[in-house]
């Protein structure tokens, strides 16, 4: 992973026409695991992340000389990455003639057959009960409770408070308990 | 039946898994799919600044209607002035000219705009030197 302080160093090498390859080559292997992570608990299917992923380094390489550096190189990757995902969840929902939930569902029934799932009971109800929440709080409790992101990391992808996400991750186990136990 | 709480369970995974080699293949196919794709995109920026000198643009106008229409209405004023001012110093009219043209009407109302004081009227014949002309006239 790229560190705080050589990130102005290594944006300067992305812009450079001269550096670019190699530094977006280094992009691509660092980030491209925890991206990964982070579209597939939002998308649920492998072919949907690996589409939405290149999708979201194509965006990042597009839209880099525009970046300002205002906010951190991994939080601004994170959020092309989010903003993809639900787009093409949305997008994939209404193609379908149904709800984002109703797909999601659909998509988690399809997980048992799945070459690409080898969870157990418990980790199909946990998925179950996460489509249940509102869209927000699914997004902050995949963050904090599968890709273990800090709270200061998620406050700054998601534009929303700590204080926030701390309310919003309380509510969402509540949630989840309450599912997995009555289902 | 017991209640399930998050906490107390083992850390639970998501059970996804990716296909064999696809991290270490990934990076290739992503740089062959920026080299290949060509982007005809109208940046937002551009659009928005389209827009902006178009609102411009509608501001200026409107802005300068006013500023026309005081200048045709004050043109008008200066056309009067230059209109004394020609007839003054630029042409052979004499005084004689334009009082054949004077009618009753006119006549009437010179005398009304016209409020000769009595030291006016005195200063001006006291300065005049055609006096002895215009008492014979």
């Amino acid at each position: 992973m790229i560190s705080l302080t050589n990130e102005k160093e290594f944006i300067a090498q992305l812009l450079n026409p001269k550096t670019q390859n190699i530094a977006f080559q280094k992009l691509v292997s660092d980030y491209q695991r925890p991206l990964y992570s982070h579209i597939r608990n939002i998308v649920l299917n492998h072919d949907d992340a690996d589409d939405v992923l290149q999708n979201t380094f194509v965006k990042i390489f597009q839209y880099l000389k525009n970046f300002k550096g205002e906010s951190k190189l991994f939080s601004w990757m994170y959020r092309i990455a989010t903003n993809e995902a639900l787009t093409f969840l949305n997008q994939k929902a209404k193609l379908s003639g149904i709800t984002s939930e109703a797909l999601q569902n659909k998509t988690i029934d399809n997980l048992k057959a799945d070459a690409y799932f080898d969870g157990d009971d418990i980790q199909l109800k946990l998925q179950k009960a996460i489509v249940t929440l509102p869209e927000k709080q699914q997004l902050v409790f995949k963050m904090k409770y599968f890709e273990e992101l800090k709270y200061e990391e998620i406050a700054d992808i998601l534009g929303t408070s700590v204080g926030a996400l701390k309310a919003s991750y309380h509510h969402a186990v509540k949630k989840i308990e309450i599912f997995v136990t009555s289902n | 039946m017991k209640a399930f709480k998050l906490e107390n369970e083992p850390k639970i995974s998501t059970g996804f898994k990716t296909p064999d080699a696809y991290f270490e293949n990934f990076s290739t196919k992503v740089l062959e799919q920026i080299s290949k794709k060509e982007v005809k995109v109208i940046p937002i920026y551009k659009r928005k600044k389209t827009i902006a000198l178009l609102v411009a643009a509608v501001l200026m106008i409107g802005l300068l209607i006013p500023v026309i229409s005081h200048y045709n209405t004050s043109s008008k004023e200066f056309d009067e002035a230059a209109l004394e001012t020609y007839l003054a110093y630029q042409t052979n009219i004499n005084q004689y000219d334009l009082i054949k043209e004077l009618d009753t009407k006119d006549i009437e109302t010179l005398n009304k705009n016209v409020a000769l004081e009595k030291e006016t009227l005195e200063d001006i014949l006291a300065s005049n030197p055609n006096l002895e002309n215009l008492i014979s006239e």
